[in-house]
C-alpha cells in the first residue's frame, strides 16, 4: 500500500510545489537574480577582468565548476564570511580568544604610513633564509652548480648553444643571489636603525629612573634627617626622666646632707652631686644632647649610575690654591685647606659650606677625614684634630639665609658664586685637641683607628697617640737612611734625585700608616717601609726620580706618584714594580678606590687610569668647559672614594665628580 | 624578485626543523626581538598546516602591525592570508580589501581576494546546498504527512 502511495505522490508533490508552497523554485530563482543584479553592480568596479588574468582564470575555473556561477557567486558575496567561520567565531572559546589577540583596531587600520622600507619582510625572510623557500632551493641548487662550473674553470665559449645557455644560467643566478646580498646589506642596516632606536629608548628610560633614584635618595636623606631631630629629642625626654627620678631618690635624703651643708660655705639649693648633673644655663641643649651625627645613615648610591666623567656640582671654595682636601663618603662632608689660610667644612650633599675650622695660625698643608675625626697638619708646625660631629648644623639650613631648592642634590651651582660665609661658630665645639712637637711645617700625616704619624720638614716623622694625645716615637729620616747606606751601601740610603729637587719639594711627601707598618715617600725619591714596633726602615723602593708626592696602599699594592712624572704601582710583597705610567706634567696628588687611579698631574683635568679596563682617560673641568672656550685652572689635590671624586684648583674652585 | 608572496606559497608548510630554527631564532632574541626575525617565525608558522601554529602566527602579524608602522601595508598582506588560512574569511576579507583600497595593482592581493571570494561561495554553497536539502526533506515529509492526512479524512 505504502508503495503505491509513493508512486502516486511524486507527480502530486511537483505541482504542489509548483502552486502551494511557500519557497517556491521559482520564488528562488527570482530572488537570486535580484541579487545578482545588484551584487554584480557592487562588485563592478573591482572585478575588471581584463587588467588581471589571475581573476578571469580564476571565474572561467568558477564557471566551469559551477553551473549558475553568477547566482552562487552572487548570493554568497553578499555574506562576507561562510557559516562555518561564522560558527567558529561565535561559539569556541579558543578561537575567540586567538581572535581577540590578533585582532587590529580600527584607528590603527586607518593609520598606514607608506611603506619606506627598501625591501620587504618576506624579501627579508627570502635571504636570511633561502633554503626555506621553493624559489631559494632552486636557485641553490643553480648556485652550488654554478660553483662547482667556477671551480672546474670558468666555462670556455665554443660557440655551442649549450655553452650560452649555461652561461645564462650561471648569469641569472649570479644576479640573483647579487640581489640576494643587496637585500641583507639592507637588512642588515635597518636592523642596527631599530637596535640604535632601541638603545634611545632604554636611554630615555635610564634617564626617568635615574631622575626617581635622584627623587628617592633625597627624600631619604630628609626622612634621615628628620629621624635624628626625633631620635635626640627621645634622648632628651629620657635623660629628663632619669633626672627627675634621680632628684626624687634623693630627695628623703637631703636632710643628713642639709646638716652638712648648713655648715658648709656654699649653702645650696641642691647637692653638688646632682647640680653638676643639671645642664648648664648656656648651651644647655647643644652641651647635652648627644653630639648629632650629620653623617649620613644611608649609601647615596646616585652617583654610581651617572656617566663616568659628569659633574655633579662645583663650588668655588676658596679664594687661593687648594693645599688639602679630603672627604669622608660620597654626599658626605668634605674639608678642604687652601692658601687662603682657611679650613672650611662642606655639606657635599647641598654644596653648601657649614663652617670654618680656626685655630691655625697658618695654612693648612694636609689634612685627613675618616668618620667624624679630622686631622690637620699646618705650616705653623701643629696638628689639630677635631670632631666633626659636634658641628652645629641643620642640613636642611634655612639659617644661611640661602632657600634655593636644596631639593635638588644634583643641582649645578654656579662656581662663580661667591662662597657663601657660615654662621660664625657653627664649628666652636669642634676642636679636640692640638699636638705639638715638630719643629717645621707638617706635610703629610694620616691616622688610622689611635694612631697618628704625622711627617715635617724638619726631617723627623712622629708617631701620635691619639688617645693618649701625645707623641710616643720619633722617626728620623735621615738617620734611618745612613744606616741603611751603611748598613748594605746599596740602596736604601739618602740620594740625591737625578732630576734637580727644587726646593719647593716637601721633605716627607706623604704617608700612610696601617697598624705596625708605615709607608713614607721622602723628596729624594724614595718610598720606606718602616715598621713601628722596631722604628726600623724594613724595606725601601726605589724607582722614582723625583720627590714623591703622594702615596697609598691597599693589602696587595703600594701606589706613589712623584714629581719625576710617574705613577709606580709596586707589588707589597715582592717589593718590586708591578706596574708603572707616566704623564706629561709632575703628579701632585694621587688617590686609588678599588677600580681607578686617579691623579692630578698639572693640567686641567683629573687623570683616571680605570684598572679594572685598563684605559687612561680624563675627567674633569677641561674636557666640559674646554668647549665654552675657557681655561679652568690647574687641579692641584683629588681625593676619590667609590666612584666620587673630588678635586681641588689652583683658583681654589672645588668640583666633585663622578668617576 | 617578489615583493610579497603569493598565497599558493602559504599553503607549503615547512618540515618541523625548519620551523625550530626559525623559532630558535625568535626566542633568542627574546623581548628585544627584531621586526625580521618576528615576522620570519610568524611566517614560518602561517605556512604550517596546524590550526595552533597558524594562530599563532597571526596573532605574531598583528604585533608586527601594531608594533611597526612603518611595514603596516605589508602586515595587512599577510594577516589577510593568514586569516585566510585560519578561514577567517571575514578578517581576510576585512585587510584585503584595505590592502586593495590603497594598491589596487597588487596582485597578490587581488588574487587573494578571488580566493577568499571561491571559498565563500564554495562553502557558502555547500551550507546553503544542506540547508535546502534539510528544508526538501522536510517539505516532502511534510508534504506526505499532509497528504496522509488528508487522505485519512
Amino acid at each position: 500500500m505504502d508503495d503505491t502511495e509513493h508512486d502516486n505522490d511524486f507527480p502530486d508533490l511537483s505541482s504542489f510545489d509548483d502552486e502551494s508552497s511557500v519557497i517556491s523554485t521559482r520564488g528562488l530563482e527570482a530572488f537570486g537574480r535580484k541579487v545578482t543584479t545588484t551584487a554584480s553592480q557592487l562588485m563592478a568596479p573591482r572585478s575588471d577582468p581584463s587588467s588581471n588574468p589571475t581573476y578571469q582564470n580564476a571565474m572561467t575555473e568558477v564557471h566551469r565548476q559551477l553551473r549558475r556561477p553568477g547566482l552562487q557567486r552572487a548570493m554568497f558575496s553578499m555574506a562576507n564570511t561562510t557559516p562555518t567561520d561564522l560558527v567558529r567565531s561565535r561559539l569556541s572559546t579558543k578561537e575567540i580568544q586567538s581572535r581577540a589577540l590578533s585582532y587590529v583596531p580600527e584607528e590603527l587600520l586607518k593609520n598606514i604610513p607608506e611603506g619606506d622600507s627598501s625591501y620587504s619582510l618576506f624579501q627579508g625572510f627570502q635571504a636570511s633564509f633561502p633554503e626555506l623557500t621553493d624559489n631559494g632551493k632552486k636557485h641553490r641548487r643553480r648556485v652550488s652548480r654554478g660553483r662547482k662550473m667556477l671551480d672546474e674553470g670558468p666555462i670556455i665559449p665554443d660557440g655551442t648553444p649549450e655553452s650560452v645557455r649555461k652561461l645564462k644560467q650561471e648569469k641569472a643566478s649570479m644576479m640573483h643571489q647579487f640581489e640576494m646580498l643587496g637585500i641583507r646589506k639592507n637588512m642588515a642596516s635597518s636592523e642596527i636603525r631599530e637596535i640604535d632606536a632601541k638603545i634611545e629608548n632604554l636611554a630615555g628610560m635610564r634617564r626617568i629612573i635615574l631622575d626617581r633614584l635622584a627623587n628617592l635618595e633625597q627624600d631619604e636623606a630628609l626622612l634621615e634627617h628628620d629621624i635624628v631631630d626625633v631620635e635626640s629629642r627621645l634622648e632628651e625626654a629620657q635623660e629628663m626622666v632619669e633626672e627627675a627620678e634621680s632628684v626624687a631618690v634623693r630627695t628623703p635624703a637631703k636632710s643628713e646632707d642639709d646638716a652638712a651643708s648648713e655648715k658648709g660655705d656654699a649653702p645650696g639649693f641642691m647637692s653638688q652631686s646632682v647640680y653638676e648633673k643639671l645642664p648648664s644655663s648656656k648651651g644647655s641643649s647643644s652641651d647635652k644632647k648627644k653630639p648629632r651625627s650629620i653623617r649620613r645613615k644611608s649609601m647615596p648610591i646616585l652617583h654610581e649610575h651617572f656617566e663616568p666623567g659628569s659633574m655633579i656640582r662645583s663650588m668655588r671654595a676658596h679664594k687661593d690654591n687648594v693645599t688639602a682636601l679630603d672627604f669622608d663618603a660620597p654626599f658626605g662632608l668634605l674639608v678642604s685647606a687652601a692658601m687662603d689660610d682657611s679650613v672650611r667644612v662642606w655639606d657635599l650633599n647641598a654644596g653648601r659650606c657649614i663652617g670654618m675650622l680656626e685655630g691655625h695660625t697658618a695654612s693648612v698643608r694636609t689634612l685627613q677625614v675618616e668618620d667624624n675625626f679630622l686631622a690637620t697638619g699646618s705650616m705653623d708646625a701643629t696638628i689639630r684634630l677635631w670632631d666633626l660631629s659636634k658641628a652645629h648644623y641643620d642640613p636642611q639650613g634655612h639659617q644661611f639665609g640661602k632657600e634655593e631648592d636644596d631639593e635638588d642634590a644634583i643641582a649645578f651651582e654656579n662656581p662663580d658664586d661667591q662662597p657663601v660665609d657660615p654662621p660664625p661658630g657653627s664649628m666652636s665645639a669642634c676642636p679636640l685637641f692640638t699636638l705639638e712637637a715638630h719643629l717645621d711645617e707638617i706635610t703629610a700625616l694620616h691616622f688610622r683607628s689611635n694612631v697618628l704619624v704625622s711627617g715635617s720638614a724638619d726631617k723627623t716623622l712622629r708617631q701620635w697617640d691619639l688617645e693618649k694625645g701625645r707623641c710616643v716615637q720619633t722617626l728620623d729620616v735621615m738617620w734611618a737612611a745612613a744606616q741603611a747606606s751603611a748598613l748594605s751601601s746599596s740602596d736604601g740610603g739618602w740620594r740625591q734625585t737625578t732630576r734637580a729637587a727644587d726646593g719647593s719639594a716637601d721633605f716627607v711627601g706623604a704617608l700612610q700608616v696601617f697598624e705596625s707598618a708605615l709607608a713614607c715617600g721622602t723628596a729624594d725619591g724614595m718610598v720606606r717601609l718602616w715598621d713601628l714596633r722596631s722604628g726600623q726602615v724594613s724595606r725601601s723602593l726605589v724607582g722614582h726620580t723625583g720627590p714623591v708626592t703622594c702615596l697609598q696602599f691597599d693589602d696587595v699594592h703600594l701606589v706613589t706618584g712623584s714629581l719625576d712624572r710617574s705613577i709606580r704601582i709596586w707589588d707589597l710583597r715582592t717589593g718590586s714594580i708591578y706596574d708603572a705610567y707616566a704623564y706629561d706634567n709632575p703628579v701632585t696628588s694621587m688617590m686609588f678606590d678599588t677600580r681607578r687611579i686617579v691623579s692630578a698631574a698639572g693640567e686641567d683635568v683629573v687623570k683616571v687610569y680605570d684598572k679594572v679596563e685598563g684605559r687612561h682617560w680624563d675627567c674633569g673641568a677641561g674636557i666640559t668647559e674646554a668647549e665654552q672656550d675657557k681655561t679652568p685652572a690647574v687641579v692641584e689635590r683629588v681625593r676619590i672614594r667609590d666612584g666620587y671624586m673630588v678635586e681641588g684648583r689652583r683658583d681654589g674652585v672645588v668640583g666633585v665628580w663622578t668617576c | 624578485m617578489t615583493q610579497l608572496p603569493y598565497a599558493i606559497d602559504a599553503e607549503t608548510p615547512l618540515n618541523p626543523d625548519e620551523l625550530g630554527v626559525l623559532r630558535a631564532q625568535y626566542e633568542k632574541e627574546g623581548d628585544m626581538v627584531g621586526v625580521q626575525t618576528k615576522f620570519n617565525y610568524a611566517w614560518g608558522l602561517v605556512k604550517s598546516n596546524l590550526r595552533n601554529e597558524q594562530h599563532l602566527g597571526v596573532m605574531l602579524l598583528a604585533e608586527i602591525f601594531r608594533t611597526s608602522p612603518e611595514r603596516r601595508r605589508e602586515s595587512l598582506y599577510y594577516l589577510a592570508l593568514g586569516n585566510y588560512k585560519l578561514g577567517n574569511y571575514g578578517e581576510a576579507r576585512r585587510y584585503n580589501d584595505l590592502l586593495l583600497d590603497k594598491e589596487p595593482a597588487n596582485l597578490q592581493a587581488a588574487n587573494l581576494r578571488t580566493l577568499i571570494d571561491d571559498k565563500v561561495a564554495k562553502e557558502g554553497l555547500m551550507g546553503v546546498a544542506i540547508v535546502s536539502g534539510v528544508a526538501v526533506v522536510a517539505g516532502i515529509v511534510g508534504g506526505v504527512l499532509l497528504r496522509n492526512l488528508g487522505r485519512k479524512r
